[in-house]
Order: structure tokens, then sequence, then C-alpha cells
């Protein structure tokens, strides 16, 4: 007997040994080595992806139920007899193709990603961050602002029903889903989501708002400011306004301030600003400059998933028809975000045949969100790209001497708010963390983890006020563009739209083109806004905004075409309010608006092509100095001259099969590195000027900044400093690569679109364009660029032309994981242009059903249909 | 009372094997792998040796898996989402390994099980008395 148990007793050793080994984490591979067993595991995703031509999905929350069409690209198109039905199928499919994504996505805005990834330094210091900048707290407040208006406000009562619609579908597909159905992300992590509220969706929202209008400029400006000591330089080297500029907006067009007499959101407004502050007069408050370093590396780190916020931009334009060549307008659109897989986009018809509250809007969602953020109805079309006006100012708070948790206002000491967070960690102790607030909002210092310390100059002090915190109305502006079908519509869904700053280009079937630099722009007093300022009262401060009827629009202009990417929004010479901040170089607007102009006949094959079009427009402009410097100055150097040789007579396109525009690449850097010694000798780098400024220097000849101020006695001349940058250029490509013949671009330039979790990637191969094409592409491995490109032609029948790089599935083992990448990547060298999708259209799945030829659908879901369809 | 291996016969090696890839698979499709142990000890019921049980039950149901990995091979591309499984690990163009390893895992579980299955038994069966045959009438 006693042997008998002995037995049993060693015959546990081994299950139990097994059942540890399977279910302990290995590196990253959280969830346990017992995730590869053939049926349970990650094997089940490659059932999961196979599709019966048809399905039936029963949710608990359907009214009447809903239809959804999965087209040839797994794009659903949803028919639904009620508005409820429709986004519960939404939400439904958002979760079904992209439930790792909208998890990350709103526990990163949250500032909870530690939940998902565990004690990772990088994910408690964005949690940190996340929970600092307030951004749940935001949504919280946005959310109960919906409800309390939701009585009195139809347009807010749709879209909370969208919004409660969308989330009963994603916690829908939670429910339902299977081993099958579970995101392999999830399975490797070892994480099990949670349903979703509401208040999540505003959270996703305010994290785009953050990505596309946050930001410690202000920082920026005083770190480089304070560096230079030269505020004559500062300016000339950091202006309002970059040489050359062709403005977004060229002939302004007002509403009424009787219909619209509020700023965007309903915020209040200011007809008549107080006169600006300029950079003399500007007061500024001294950070020390070891805590200045230290929020600017943390800030630096943070996680964004829209992207590097100096690579975030877009193009938009529209023509109407007295340039195009069959009389109607076109629109085109690409947004410059981060290239990720899955892509931030998700493509979607959504079509209500309720006659009292009807709706067809198709194009990008975002998923976890109630609603299509670029696309088109029946009648009209619109665009985003990004404004990047400076709506964040940083205040340092003056804090009690006796009491640094107190702080200097009106007069008065008052008390910092202190909001407690706890951050939940994986597989760790939870972490207290503390954030301050002051009256103009939450110290961004908070995450330096100092305020332990009794003294003033490392206790939290410095405050961010950020139109983007607070209530905002994005995504009732989506309620109400999605139902948009004339141009007045496109107005009074604007009027709500106050963060983030967006160019919003517009065109309908009747002809109108229109353009609106949309969002809540601060009218700011007694200080400029660039700078962290100390305000001890409420006299300084942003004190209203400019009214949404004055904003800087353009609608029918007279050059017949209207053109955005990311540049100055209108003239400062011509309107009276300051939009901030330089916004960006504008080498991508310029040759749009140069193509636009001399063009006639414009096909959609045209705007295809300018949405490829490679032509860097710094080589143009600056090359030419180069090779007439090497021409009349030239040493002989038969390297620099084989150099040369590869440039002579390049057409300046950013082409892969060809070596000139490697060459370009460094030797626009070496020559600011060359010209801007200046900079340099501040301690700063040289990239810190943007290239226009760089421009003006050259062809201008600007002599302080030509000379090399390190060699005193010595008077460089503009030809001198470029054949010096030729000599860098030259070191910097044999260290490439010895062998010349390998400088090719595309050896070098290559996209690389990489997983949200790091897990895989799509692409991989050399990619055409530059910081400064058309066709973006920055950067030596491109990771951000047009994230969806698409056209609108207003034809007899409209044609919507749409593709993104990545595909509609979350599953790498899906066709539906990257064919759109195929089409977005593939440049045709006949058309000149990349491949797109042209739209399925049908107002009712009848339609689509009669017009099928066999490849047009792939599979039909029906989601509650009556018992007599089983 | 019966002892255990009173009522089930020793099959040998052979059958005993194929009713343990048959029990492993089935089990399998519940999606545990801790139905495995179940599928060792089900098959450890049908030989009479702890080592014997360890072999029906490591070969059973590593045969039983592969089956189902040659299933899933052919219709749910278990090569690609192995493949995948293996770069997360710094390793590529693997897949295969993965599957190995999976089998040997189950393998593993099987054998373990089949042996706590086989000790289980026959403690139970020294629990109970043994019972004289009565006697044939004549």
């Amino acid at each position: 007997m006693k042997r008998k148990i002995a037995n049993l007793g060693l015959s546990l050793i081994g299950p139990i040994a097994l059942i540890i080994l399977l279910t302990m984490p290995i590196g990253p591979l959280t969830g346990g080595l017992g995730i590869i067993q053939p049926w349970g595991g990650i094997f089940d995703v490659g059932r999961g992806i196979q599709h019966q031509s048809v399905e039936y999905v029963t949710l608990p929350e359907a009214i009447s139920g809903a239809t959804v069409v999965i087209d040839q690209w797994g794009i659903p198109h949803i028919y639904s007899q009620n508005t409820e039905d429709a986004f519960l199928a939404l939400g439904y499919m958002h979760a079904r193709d992209r439930l790792f994504q909208v998890v990350m996505q709103t526990y990163l805005a949250a500032g909870r990603i530690s939940e998902v990834v565990g004690g990772e330094d990088f994910a408690i210091s964005t949690d940190e961050f996340q929970r600092t900048i307030g951004l749940a707290q935001s949504a919280q407040e946005t959310y109960d602002w919906y409800v309390a208006n939701a009585k009195n406000n139809p347009d807010v009562n749709y879209t909370l029903r969208c919004v409660q619609a969308h989330v009963a579908g994603m916690n829908a597909f939670i429910d339902s889903m299977t081993s099958d159905t579970t995101p392999i992300e999830f399975k490797i992590l070892g994480f099990t989501p949670q349903h979703f509220t509401p208040v999540d969706e505003f959270i996703w929202a305010k994290y785009m708002t953050w990505g596309l209008s946050g930001g410690v400029e202000d920082l920026t400006n005083q770190f480089i400011r304070g560096s230079l000591h030269n505020d004559t330089m500062y300016s000339e080297l950091f202006p309002d306004v970059y040489p050359n500029t062709i403005p977004i907006i060229s002939e302004q067009y007002n509403l009424s301030i009787s219909d619209y007499p509020d700023a965007p959101g309903g915020y209040p407004a200011m007809i008549v600003p107080p006169p600006s502050v300029s950079l003399d007069a500007t007061p500024i408050a001294r950070i020390p400059t070891e805590k200045l370093d230290s929020l600017l590396d943390i800030t630096s780190k943070t996680i964004n998933l829209l992207g590097n916020g100096a690579f975030v931009g877009s193009n938009n334009w529209a023509v109407n028809g007295s340039k195009t060549a069959n009389g109607q307008a076109i629109l085109a659109n690409d947004p410059h975000l981060t290239l990720q897989a899955p892509s931030l986009w998700y493509e979607v018809q959504i079509v209500v045949l309720d006659e009292n509250e009807p709706l067809n809007v198709q194009g990008g969602s975002l998923p976890g969100t109630p609603g299509v953020l670029i696309g088109h109805t029946e009648h009209i079309s619109w665009g985003l790209t990004n404004v990047g006006a400076d709506v964040l100012d940083i205040f340092v708070e003056g804090l009690n001497p006796s009491n640094p948790m107190q702080y200097s206002y009106n007069g008065e000491w008052r008390d910092f708010t202190v909001d407690k967070e706890i951050i939940h960690v994986k597989g760790s102790a939870d972490i207290e963390y503390d954030v301050y607030w002051s009256v103009h909002g939450p110290c961004i210092d908070s995450v330096m983890n100092t305020y332990d310390s009794d003294t003033d100059t490392v206790h939290p002090n410095i405050a961010m006020n950020w139109t983007g915190l607070g209530v905002t109305h994005e995504i009732l502006t989506l309620g109400l563009l999605n139902r948009a079908n004339n141009i007045t519509d496109y107005y009074n869904a604007l009027y709500w739209w106050d963060s983030p700053p967006q160019n919003f280009i517009y065109a309908d079937d009747e002809g109108n083109i229109a353009l609106t630099v949309a969002g809540r722009f601060p009218i700011r007093q007694g200080y400029s806004g660039k700078f962290p300022i100390t305000a001890l009262n409420d006299s300084v401060g942003m004190i209203s905004n400019i009214p949404y009827a004055f904003l800087p629009r353009s609608v029918n202009p007279s050059q017949c075409f209207l053109q955005s990417a990311n540049q100055k929004s209108i003239d400062p010479a011509s309107y009276p309010y300051t939009i901030l901040g330089a916004q960006s170089p504008d080498y991508r607007g310029e040759r749009i608006y140069t193509v636009l102009e001399n063009s006639t006949d414009i096909t959609v094959e045209d705007m295809m092509r300018l949405q490829a079009d490679d032509l860097d427009l710094t080589a143009e402009k600056l090359l030419p100095y180069v090779l007439s410097a090497w021409n009349a100055n030239g040493d002989g150097n038969t390297t620099i001259q084989g150099i040369i040789d590869l440039l002579e007579g390049w057409d300046y396109k950013m082409d892969t099969d060809i070596s000139a525009p490697t060459i370009w690449i460094y030797l626009l850097n070496e020559t600011r590195f060359e010209v801007f010694d200046e900079v340099r000798s501040a301690g700063l780098k040289a990239s810190v000027v943007q290239i226009p400024v760089l421009e003006w220097v050259v062809t201008q000849s600007i002599g302080y900044y030509i000379d090399d101020h390190t060699t005193p006695g010595v008077r460089e001349t503009l030809n001198d400093i470029l054949i010096r940058a030729l000599h860098r250029t030259a070191a910097d490509l044999y260290n490439l690569n010895p062998d010349p013949n390998k400088w090719t671009y595309g050896n070098y330039h290559i996209v690389f679109i990489d997983h949200l979790a790091g897990l895989t990637y799509i692409g991989g191969g050399p990619q055409r364009g530059s910081a400064y094409t058309v066709n973006a592409a920055p950067g030596w491995v491109v990771q951000h660029g047009p994230s969806r490109r698409m056209i609108v032609s207003y034809t007899e029948t409209p044609q919507y032309y749409t593709v993104y790089p990545a595909g509609q599935s979350q599953v790498m083992f899906s066709p539906h994981w990257d064919d759109l990448f195929q089409l977005w990547y593939t440049f045709n060298e006949t058309t000149q242009h990349y491949g797109y999708t042209l739209e399925y259209n049908y107002s009712t799945p009848a339609a689509f059903q009669a017009a099928d030829d066999g490849t047009m659908i792939e599979y039909i879901i029906y989601i509650n249909p009556p018992p007599d369809m089983y | 009372m019966k002892k255990i291996d009173n009522i089930i016969p020793d099959l040998g090696l052979i059958p005993a094997l194929i009713i343990t890839i048959v029990f492993a698979a089935a089990l399998q499709l519940s999606g545990s792998w801790i139905a495995m142990f179940v599928a060792g000890a089900l098959g450890s019921l049908f030989v009479g040796r702890h080592r014997l049980a360890f072999l029906v039950g490591f070969i059973g149901v590593f045969l039983g898996w592969l089956i189902l990995f040659s299933y899933l091979i052919f219709t749910a591309q278990a090569l690609p989402i192995a493949d995948f499984f293996v770069s997360q690990l710094g390793l590529s163009g693997m897949g295969w390994l993965v599957i190995l390893i999976s089998c040997i895992i189950g393998g593993l579980l099987g054998g373990f099980g089949a042996i706590l299955g086989r000790s289980i038994v026959e403690l139970v069966d020294e629990l109970i008395p043994e019972h004289a045959e009565p006697e044939t009438p004549e």
C-alpha cells in the first residue's frame, strides 16, 4: 500500500511541473506555452478568419437587426432600419476586426497600458504621463456634457445614441468572443479584454486630439531661445511665417456672426482681439535647465500612436468644375500619420433606411469611434489635414516659499488640487501617483516624481493650459457631418469642431468647394503663447476665442481650387486674429498649389498622380546653388566631381532606382549644418532650423548666417560653405557605402509598417518620396506618410477611390491583413500613380447583391435576422 | 466489487495506443491542454505497467496532436501561425519546430497523465479487497 501511495505521489511531479511550465510567462509570451496546443490556443485564429457565405449573429441589444455585406476587401457595408442597430453593428465590426487595437489605444489614452503589458519602464512612464495630462478626466467631463444636453439638443441626443449603441456593439462582440475570434495578441499577452464604457470612446477621441494638437512646444521654444541668447537671431531663424509661404486661405469667406455668434464648440468668442505681444515684450518664466531637460526627455519618450509630431501632416485639395475635364468638382485627401498595422483607419459604409433619420455615409472610421472621420455622404465629401497651430500654453506657477502646495493667483495663495491616481500594473503592485492641478490645468512636471521635495525649484508648478482639455465636441461634429448633404450642413457641423484644429476640405455634387480651418483658436492677452509664462492673475491668459464665423475659411474661390498641407493657415497681415505657430514648411503645399494652378481639364488620374508626386522642391530650389558653387569654385576633387556627375541632370524626383536622392538627403543636411554654425555654437543641433529658413539664407545670400563665425578673420562666401557641405556629404556617403554604385535610394529608403505591439510588420521594400514631397515619406525607414489616400470625383455617378497601407483585418494570417497595402505600395510606372479601390456604394443590400458579379461580395452577416431567414 | 484492472483488459500496446489517439484528438477539441492528462490516464487503463502506460500516453497524445496539426496545416494556416509565434522568440522560418515542440508537450501531458492514471488505478485496486470467486455449482 505504501508503495502505491508513493507511486501516486511521484506520479504527480510530472503533471505539476508541466502545469507550471505551460502557464508561466516566457519572455514576451506572458500567456505561457500552453497557447501552442492545436485547439484552444493560437492556432484557432486560423479558423477564426474563415467565413461562410452567409453568417448569422445574434446581438442581445439589437432592435430590428442589420445586414452587413462584406465586400472583396473585407470592408463592411452596414444596412439597418434604425440608427441604433447601425451603430451597434459598427461597434461589433470594429471589435471583431480590430479589438486588440481598440483595447490598446483606449488603455494607452487612459494611462492604463501597464494593465495590459505589465510593468515595463516605458509603460509606467507613459501611463504616468497620460494620467498627468488628464485625458480620461476630460473624457468623463465631455461624456457628462453629452448626457446633460441630450434632452434639449436633438443632435447631441443622436450622437449620444450612436456612442451608446457603438459601445454596446463592441461589448456584444467581447461577450460572444470564442477562442477562434480572440485576437492572437491577447493569447500571447494572456490578457482578457473587459467591457468598454461610453467614456472610453471619448478617451480615444481625446487621445487623437492630444496627438494632433498637444505637445510641449513652448518648452522647446524656451530651450532654443535660451540657448541662442539672441532674440534677433531667434526671430529670424524661427519666424512666425516661413519665407515664401503660400497660405492655405487666399480669399477669406466669413459666415454671419449673427448665425454663429460663438467660437467653435459654443465657447465664448471675442470679435476684436487685444493687441498681440511682440517677442521683445514677451515675458518669459524661467524654468531651471535641468527640469526643462528632464521634461523634454520624458515627453519625447512617451508613446504616440498617431506618430511623431514632427511628421504628422497631410495633404488635401479640391478643384471645382472650371478646372476639371468633366466640369464637376474633385476632392483629394491623404492624412499623414504613423503607418501602423493594423491601420489607424477602418473603411466602412453605414446606411440607415429610416425615413425620419436617414444616413448614408462611407469612408474611413477610426476603430473605437462611432462614425466616419474622413469620407462622403450621398452629396458631399470632406477630408482633413492637421492645422498644427499652437493651442497649448505653459504657465509656471509662483509657489508659496513657505508652502509649495500653494501657488500665487489673483493676489492670494491657492492650494493645488491633487488628483490621486492609482496605476494598476499587470503582475506587480499598484503604483500611487499624484497629479497636481492649478487654475491653468495639470502640472506636467508631476511626472518627475519630485513631489517629496520642499524646494520650489523641483516641486510641480508647470501647468498646461490646452484647448483640448475639458469638454470638447469632435464626436458631435461627426454625428452632424455624417448626415450632412449640403454646404450649410457642413458649416453647421464644423461649428462644433473645437479640437483638434483641422483643415476641413469640402466638395459636393453641386460643384461647391470649400476649406475651413476649423477648431477653437484661443485669443491670448498679456503674453504671446510661444513661451512659458507666469500669470499672477486672470488678466494674462487665454481670455477668449476666435469666432467661428471668422475662422480662416474659403468658399468657391476665384482661383477655382483650394489646398492645404499643414502650412500657415492665412497671411497674418490680412487676418485680424493670431493663429499661433509657423506650422509646417510648405513645400508640399507649394507643389500642390503650383500643379493645380497650372492645370486644366483635370482628371481623377491627374489627382492620383499628384498624390504620388515625388518631386522634392527643396532640391529644385537649392541644388542649383550647390552645382553653381562647384562649377565656379570647385577644388577639382575627383570624388566630389563624381558626386556632382550623379546630381547633374537629376529631375529632383525622389525615385528609388537612382543615387541622386540619397546624395540629396545628405547634402541638404550638411548644407544646413555648415550654414548654421551659430546654432551649433549655442549647443543646439542645426536641424532645429527648418529648411525654408535655410532656403531664405541661401537664395537671399544672408551674409551673417553664411559666414562661419567659428573662423574669426575669415569671411566665407556662399560658395565656400556649399563646397564644404559637399565635402562633408562625400564623407557621409562613403561612410554609408564605399561603392557609389550602392548609393541607390531604394537600398536605404524603405517603408516599414510595424505591428501595433511590434509582433510583425508589413512592407520592407523601397519607398519613393521624402519629407518634402507630396507623397510624404520622411526618414530613411519610412514609418509615417499617407495613412489613407482618397479621391472623390463628382461624375454623374460619384466615384470614390480609397486605399490605405494595411488591410481591414487585425489577423496577420488573413488575406485582408495587407491586401490594401499592396495597392497602396505598388507604383505603376505607366500610369505614374499608386493603386486604389473603387468603393462600392449601394444604398440597399439588395442593390449591392444585384450588382455583384461574383467578385464584389465576400460574405454577408445577418444580425438578428427574422426567424424565417435561418 | 471487482478491481479496475480486472474489469478493463490489458489490450497491449497498439490497441491502447489507438484508443489514446482517439481520446487525445477528441478531448483536445475541448480546447484545454489539461484534458490531455485525462486522455493519457484513460489510455493507461488498457495497459498494465507504468512504463507502458507512459509510452501509450506519450505516443498517443503526440500522434493525436500531430493529426490535428496536419488538419490545421491544410485548412487553417497552422504553419504560418507557428512561424509567427516562433518569430517572437527571435527565430524565423522554424514554424515546424513549434508544432514539433507542441506535440512533444502534448506527449508529455499524455505520458504523465498516463502514469498518474496508472498510479491511481493501482492504488484504488489496492483498496478494493480480494474476493474469492464463488464456486460453480455442479
